[in-house]
């Protein structure tokens, strides 16, 4: 209780330092006490409503090819894939779906050079500050293939990026922060979508159209 | 002295009435239907007028990939799509949904979901609806 024991110790005695504590524990007991309530896991529901940009990332991740031969555009992207090093973990070509994935490294000088100049500051504060820098990640595609509504000589094929980060050890003082902390983002690097359907688009001998 | 006493006895108290959070008892209903698990699948489930399975499938898919989920495993013939999301902005874990996509008499399919934060069963009814706005919207259906 380090705030009772600030109180306790302060100069000003009396009413207004015994009415703070009261205060004080009478939030601690309020937040202990909301535990008695029906607990719900609070979800933000933007979680599955449609963000402002998602209709620009999805005009970045989709192309539309004119053809009605969705297993050669399906295989056509697994073989980009592949040669892009991606490892394919899951297909249903019913559905016109595939997850691929292959791992790299994540280290960035950037980071371990700040891992060192806060170890080196650390050492002012004569403790032991290691901050974790990201060791290894994991680049996955997922994949999708669907008619035009409307129009069967044509398919959309969308993809996806992102990437899940993990992070190495780290310290801070005396606590040790173990390894495996991760992170995902999404990518959303124009280039990489151009590289992948300029690519595709090579192999099925068709041009990608632009949604 | 005296008050630091009452300080402590009352912080005692607070821990005690902790308790009746309860100790975790193995619910009786663990396998039968109850009311309110009736409610939570009535809107977790929505018809649409669709003959075509597969279509509907698709839509689904397209709506995940809209709303930026990862689709991790599919199969077209039973229905089922598992996707995932990390709760990005501000929120740390996991969400996972399950759709099951089912033929519905001659011509309608229906639509369920199941979606867990962190392991967790989401209950709110919101967070349905906005998925199946959608999938409504996916597959080109006036809301």
């Amino acid at each position: 209780m380090p705030t009772t024991t600030l109180n306790s110790k302060s100069p000003r005695t009396g009413g207004a330092s015994q009415g703070c504590k009261w205060v004080f524990l009478l939030l601690l007991g309020g937040v202990l006490l909301s535990g008695c309530g029906a607990s719900r896991a609070a979800t933000p529901e933007s979680f599955f409503q449609l963000s402002p940009e998602s209709a620009k990332h999805k005009a970045q991740q989709t192309r539309t090819f004119e053809t009605s031969q969705e297993k050669e555009l399906l295989s056509a992207s697994a073989a980009v894939l592949q040669d892009l090093g991606f490892q394919i973990k899951e297909s249903a070509s019913d559905l016109g779906i595939l997850r691929a994935m292959k791992e790299r490294g994540a280290r960035e000088y950037g980071q371990e050079i700040a891992q060192v100049f806060i170890m080196i500051l650390g050492l002012f504060a004569q403790d032991v500050f290691i901050i974790p820098v990201d060791v290894h990640q994991q680049i996955a595609a997922t994949l999708a293939t669907r008619p035009v509504e409307g129009d069967t000589s044509k398919f959309t094929v969308r993809i996806i990026f992102h990437r899940i980060v993990w992070q190495g050890h780290g310290e801070a003082g005396d606590n040790h922060i173990a390894p495996g902390g991760q992170w995902m983002e999404m990518i959303h690097d124009p280039k990489i979508y151009q590289q992948f359907f300029a690519k595709l688009s090579k192999s099925v001998f068709l041009e990608a159209h632009q949604i | 002295m005296n008050g630091r006493k009452k300080i402590l006895v009352l912080i005692g108290l607070v821990f005690f009435l902790q308790a009746c959070v309860g100790a975790p008892k193995p619910p009786k209903e663990l396998l039968s239907l109850n009311e309110s698990q009736m409610k939570i699948r009535s809107y977790q489930s929505r018809t649409f007028d669709i003959k075509d399975q597969q279509k509907v499938m698709r839509g689904v898919v397209a709506a995940l990939q809209d709303l930026g989920f990862i689709v991790e495993r599919a199969n077209g013939p039973m229905g089922l799509v598992t996707a995932g999301k990390f709760a990005g902005s501000g929120h740390s874990g996991f969400v996972e949904l399950t759709v099951t996509v089912r033929s519905k008499g001659e011509s309608r399919v229906e639509v369920r979901v199941n979606a867990i934060i962190n392991t967790r069963p989401i209950e709110d009814p919101k967070i349905y609806q906005s998925f199946f706005t959608a999938v409504q919207r996916s597959l080109f259906l006036p809301g």
